[in-house]
């Protein structure tokens, strides 16, 4: 736990493949921690460098960039852009004592409903070890 | 001009012709036999590896959300056609709709009506999960009620009122001016080549039952003990490029090679092999994917003819080795046969209520060649997998191309 | 105005047991802006609406927050219901309790629907309306390039009444169609289909020809290209509502690695083409014939399909014999395998290799030598003339034509991106399609299809309502824009050009009818000034706010 900051996570997911996956999550019945937010975004491509850090400004845990599989982009290159502000994101953190790895760009298919469960979960982990 | 059209059918092609003549003006019937609409390609899965590999399964739930709530298309399931006359212009096709014990119109999926079910197993389904419309269903083999016996549980907890039981199968008639044929395809059943062993040996998979396990689980398992297998085969053509089948199914030798990337990638250690006769390589973006698939995925070029368990519950398979020249056996976990794509046996009902021909295969037939979408009859047109085997982005073309066509063909019979 | 807000929870029928309803409605209630808060059971269904419609209408509020199933569910639902209401649907903010709260967790989520109700209000407080309106469209298509896809596009477009400009860079229409020898299967020649596709043109008052033309420049978007045309050494600019490219496809014997010189024994598919037109002509019929395929394109169909077509043509034309080398026969494509049945019975020789085969001349023939893998063998074959395979390339220009209009091909330099998104005939740039050999889509089947495909997306997009936007639902203030050109350079569907401001400035316009909402630019944008209404950074950082307040 970050000091002064909440347990929660923060996962910004793609209305096109992330949303879609976490939707198919619920209606499967797949469990997986309640402390995560999703904030649906058109594409993970929306997603800039200062909402990743605001995120943890407001006492967030974890960040979770969710977009679709690289290649497979409705916008072509959103998610490129994405992973790039999340490398850059990841580096701010370290000059500033944090994890890099509360913050991680994951990549999916609309159908992936297990993955969105595993993806929450390990971060909830990776935010317990400290 | 009546601006109505039917099209029979709601899986990738029918949905996209839907679209396209909704957005155009046209007031569309979507009609789908099953209780959902998204046919066969709904349930498939993403196979991406650290990249996308075109498999075009993701272009799916973004048209079938569109189609639920588009003004002009209005979606019956559980529907079939029964009956068709007139002609372009002015069709007169009747739809009969099975009793539906839960409407769907009403329907919210609370699922309290399945919670209070009485039988094991359940009677009331919850429904897939990207069913459209998404609502639960009544399984009438099951249900109590639906048996004759006396149970009112699930009516009586329905916030909704969406149940109901003494209902018969409704008739009702469409006025539209064309027909646009989308009912897809069957896979080739595996079973018919019992020397492959499909439905004897449990390690014996098909391709349609990989997308399956894929699409639920995310990754593969051996049917038999739930293990990671570590030697994998994938037998091509399958029920395509034979005697009944005298066509290439086109999707094969691409899903196979997607599969056998997506297990290494998920498990390096594994080894895939893969008979081929001609491997199809051919198509955007796949020369790429190939080079890369030689790298790590064996090809052989050979063709099993039979597949036999061992004593280590292993499946040995039989095949000629057409380079070494001779009848060759190695042993793997799993066998995946890449069934092709076959026409659906009740074609030929449809084809004789719409007065239309069935081409050799059994597909719908066309006009004249190269001439992929319009029928015998002037104002019944096919889309997608019904009139010849084809992938996603194909039949989503296909299925535009029909839209296309259907307008025009109204234009002209004014 | 002060906001008011308006807040619906759907409890779906009751069944979302691991929410405390009174609890939310408790404390939502405290809050300043909140209008009321009302517990339905069904919001989705009829009454629920119009219990949604009869709150809305009797109390003034100008933000609605509706927490409920997911919005792939329901929003274009209550969208339609608001319009339908007179309340601009972009006032409307969705909370998913359902499917990622209620559904996706054991016990009590009370705390996490609350907090998920408090990020939806967060940022209707926000919420601004758009409206919606329509863009006045060009109603005329160019179509770039006079071969069989393009010829065909034209009339097809002219059955609707459309107007369209095939521009041909040759002097004459007809492309590949006058090099072709035929499709199996079809009764009409290429040349037919060319004088009777000709015709139909000349006669056609919707279309007009430019021979001998180029294209120059494309700016502009979808309703309204501007085009530069370059004819005879002079410039013209005209204005299109839409384009389709049918550039068609280039060919190329005996690439580098075939080791070979084209000769009198070695020819080209067209070569032979032109062979079989005029039999007669002929002063010897040569005995034997091989074709060879797979040699330095492994993953084409075309070598395949113009063997195929060819090695018939010869059997019944010739009557020589016909030996095909080959590796994997591509087959995939509509009535191939067929073609192959077809030439098999009629006497054609296949033989498969994995090496590929050694050929030199020898004499005044041809000698190809290849281990045939179905025999097990070497095979010798001394042939009269050897047809060398060809390779399908994109034609010359594709580069400076994509570059021209920004737009990637794929990694054999075809249009258009692999992106499956794009599939069939999109380019990321609304109003600007690819059609057939253009697009790598060398069989007939498949370019026919795109030229359908092609042409029901230009006629949605001309038709009326086609082009109905939310008006600058993503807008650059001119005040901020500092014209860096950053949003410009990476918008996907080149959707930003610059537009004048005043005498000295120039900003970033957002084209509403060929934005598609990504919110890329509004990410980019080092002056942040750019808005996405609806996704803006506030209404984006208003949600994070909420959480773990």
């Amino acid at each position: 736990m970050i000091m002064g900051g909440n347990n929660k996570i923060i996962a910004f997911c793609c209305a096109e493949s992330a949303y879609r996956a976490a939707d198919r999550a619920g209606r499967l019945r797949i469990h997986y921690p309640d402390n995560v937010r999703v904030i649906r975004v058109p594409c993970a491509g929306r997603v800039s460098v200062l909402h990743i850090l605001k995120a943890f400004e407001k006492g967030a845990a974890g960040v979770l960039v969710m977009g679709c599989q690289e290649g497979a982009c409705r916008h072509l290159t959103g998610n490129i852009r994405a992973k790039e502000r999340v490398k850059y994101a990841e580096d701010l953190l370290k000059e500033v004592g944090i994890n890099g790895q509360r913050v991680k760009m994951v990549n999916f298919g609309p159908d992936m409903a297990q993955r969105f469960a595993r993806e929450i979960e390990e971060m909830v982990e990776k935010i317990k070890e400290e | 001009m009546n601006k109505a059209t039917v099209v029979i059918g709601g899986g990738i092609a029918g949905i996209t012709s839907a679209l396209e003549l909704a957005n155009s003006g046209f007031r569309v019937y979507l009609i789908e036999r099953e209780a959902a609409i998204g046919g066969q390609a709904a349930s498939f899965c993403c196979k991406a590896t650290e990249v996308c590999t075109k498999c075009s399964v993701c272009l799916i739930p973004r048209k079938l959300k569109e189609v639920a709530t588009h003004p002009q298309i209005s979606i019956l399931t559980n529907s079939t056609v029964s009956e068709v006359s007139g002609k372009i212009g002015d069709f007169k096709v009747e739809v009969l709709r099975k009793p539906q014990y839960i409407t769907p119109e009403r329907c919210i999926a609370c699922g309290m009506c399945a919670e209070v079910c009485p039988t094991e197993p359940k009677a009331i389904l919850p429904p897939s999960p990207e069913a459209i419309p998404y609502c639960y269903v009544i399984d009438e083999t099951r249900c109590l009620r639906l048996r004759g016996e006396k149970c009112n549980l699930c009516q009586g907890i329905c916030p909704t009122t969406a149940i109901a039981f003494d209902l018969k199968p409704e008739r009702q008639e469409l006025s539209v001016g064309a027909i646009i044929v989308a009912t897809g395809f069957e896979v080739f059943n595996a079973r018919e080549v019992g020397s492959l062993g499909y439905g004897r040996y449990p390690n014996v998979l098909t391709g349609l039952d990989l997308e399956r396990i894929f699409n639920r689980e995310g990754y593969l398992k051996l049917p038999t003990n739930g293990k990671e297998p570590k030697n994998i085969a994938f037998v091509q053509c399958v029920g395509s490029r034979d005697e009944s089948h005298g066509y290439c199914s086109q999707v094969c030798c691409k899903y196979a090679m997607r599969f056998a990337r997506l297990i290494k990638h998920q498990n390096p250690d594994v080894q895939v092999t893969i008979f081929y006769i001609d491997l199809q390589t051919a198509g955007k973006g796949f020369a790429q994917f190939y080079q890369e698939c030689q790298e790590s995925i064996r090809f052989i070029r050979g063709v099993p003819v039979e597949i036999l368990p061992t004593p280590s519950s292993k499946l040995e398979v039989r095949f000629e080795n057409i380079l070494a020249g001779k009848v060759e056996r190695e042993t793997f976990d799993l066998v995946t046969l890449s069934v092709g794509i076959a026409p659906r046996k009740d074609s030929w009902d449809l084809a004789r209520i719409l007065g239309i021909n069935l081409a050799d295969y059994g597909f719908f037939d066309t006009k004249e060649p190269f001439n992929s979408v319009e029928t015998n009859v002037e104002g019944i047109l096919l889309a997608g997998t019904c009139q010849g085997p084809k992938d996603i982005p194909d039949s989503i073309a296909h299925g535009m191309a029909a839209a296309e066509r259907a307008m025009e063909v109204l234009e002209k019979c004014q | 105005m002060p906001v008011k807000i308006g807040i619906f929870l759907c409890d779906c029928g009751g069944s979302l047991r691991n929410i405390d309803f009174p609890k939310i409605r408790g404390n939502l209630a405290k809050l300043e802006d909140i209008a009321f808060v009302e517990i339905s059971h069904n919001l989705c269904l009829e009454e629920g609406e119009k219990a949604i419609a009869s709150r809305i209408l009797r109390e003034k509020v100008n933000g609605v927050v509706i927490a409920a199933c997911s919005p792939e569910l329901c929003e274009d639902k209550f969208i339609r219901l608001l319009e339908g209401l007179g309340l601009n649907p972009n006032l409307l903010s969705l909370a998913n309790i359902r499917e990622q709260c209620s559904w996706a967790h054991e016990g009590d989520v009370t705390e996490k629907a609350l907090e998920l109700i408090r990020m939806a209000v967060n940022k209707a407080r926000l919420l601004q309306a758009v409206e919606r309106g329509e863009v006045p469209v060009n109603k005329e298509v160019l179509v770039v390039g006079g071969g069989f896809s393009g010829m065909k596009s034209a009339l097809e477009l002219s059955q609707f009444g459309i107007r369209t400009t095939i521009m041909e860079r040759e002097s004459t229409l007809g492309g590949k169609l006058k090099e072709l020898e035929g499709f199996y299967g079809l009764e009409t020649s290429p040349k037919e289909m060319f004088s009777s596709m000709t015709r139909a043109i000349e006669e056609d008052k919707n279309i007009e020809v430019l021979t001998s033309a180029e294209v120059a420049r494309v700016q502009g978007e979808a309703g309204d290209f501007t085009v530069k045309i370059r004819k005879g050494g002079k410039e013209s600019s005209r204005s299109f509502g839409a384009i389709i490219f049918a550039t068609g496809y280039r060919t190329e014997i005996l690439p580098q690695d075939f080791e070979l010189k084209p000769g009198v024994n070695i020819i080209s598919q067209q070569k032979l083409v032109e062979m079989l037109q005029a039999p007669e002509r002929l002063e010897r019929r040569p005995e034997t014939i091989a074709f060879v395929v797979d040699f330095s394109d492994e993953n084409s169909r075309l070598p395949t399909l113009s063997t195929l077509n060819n090695a018939l043509a010869v059997k019944e034309k010739l009557g020589s014999e016909v030996y095909v080398f080959c590796k994997n026969l591509k087959v995939d494509s509509e009535g191939a395998e067929k073609l192959y049945r077809e030439a098999r019975e009629r006497g054609v020789v296949f033989l498969k290799f994995e090496e590929k085969p050694r050929i030199h001349g020898e004499d005044s023939r041809v000698k190809v030598e290849a281990r045939d893998v179905l025999l097990g063998e070497e095979v010798t074959l001394l042939c009269d003339l050897l047809v060398a395979e060809e390779k399908a390339l994109p034609p010359e220009g594709t580069k400076t034509l994509s570059s021209m209009l920004n737009l990637e091909t794929d990694t054999q330099g075809f249009y258009q991106d692999e992106n499956v998104h794009l599939y069939p005939v999109a380019s990321g740039r609304k109003g600007m399609f690819f059609v057939g050999a253009c697009r790598g889509n060398l069989d007939l089947s498949r370019a026919l299809t795109d030229i359908s495909s092609a042409l029901v997306s230009v006629y949605e997009l001309l038709s009326p309502g086609g082009a109905m936007v939310e008006v600058e639902k993503v807008k650059a203030d001119s005040q901020k824009c500092r014209t860096c050109l950053t949003c410009i350079r990476i918008c996907p569907h080149k959707a930003i050009r610059l537009a004048r401001v005043d005498s000295e400035k120039w900003v970033a316009k957002i084209y509403d009818l060929a934005c598609d909402g990504c919110g890329i630019c509004t990410a980019i944008c080092p002056a942040k000034a750019i808005k996405f209404e609806g996704y803006s950074d506030e209404q984006i950082l208003a949600q994070v706010e909420a959480i773990g307040e």
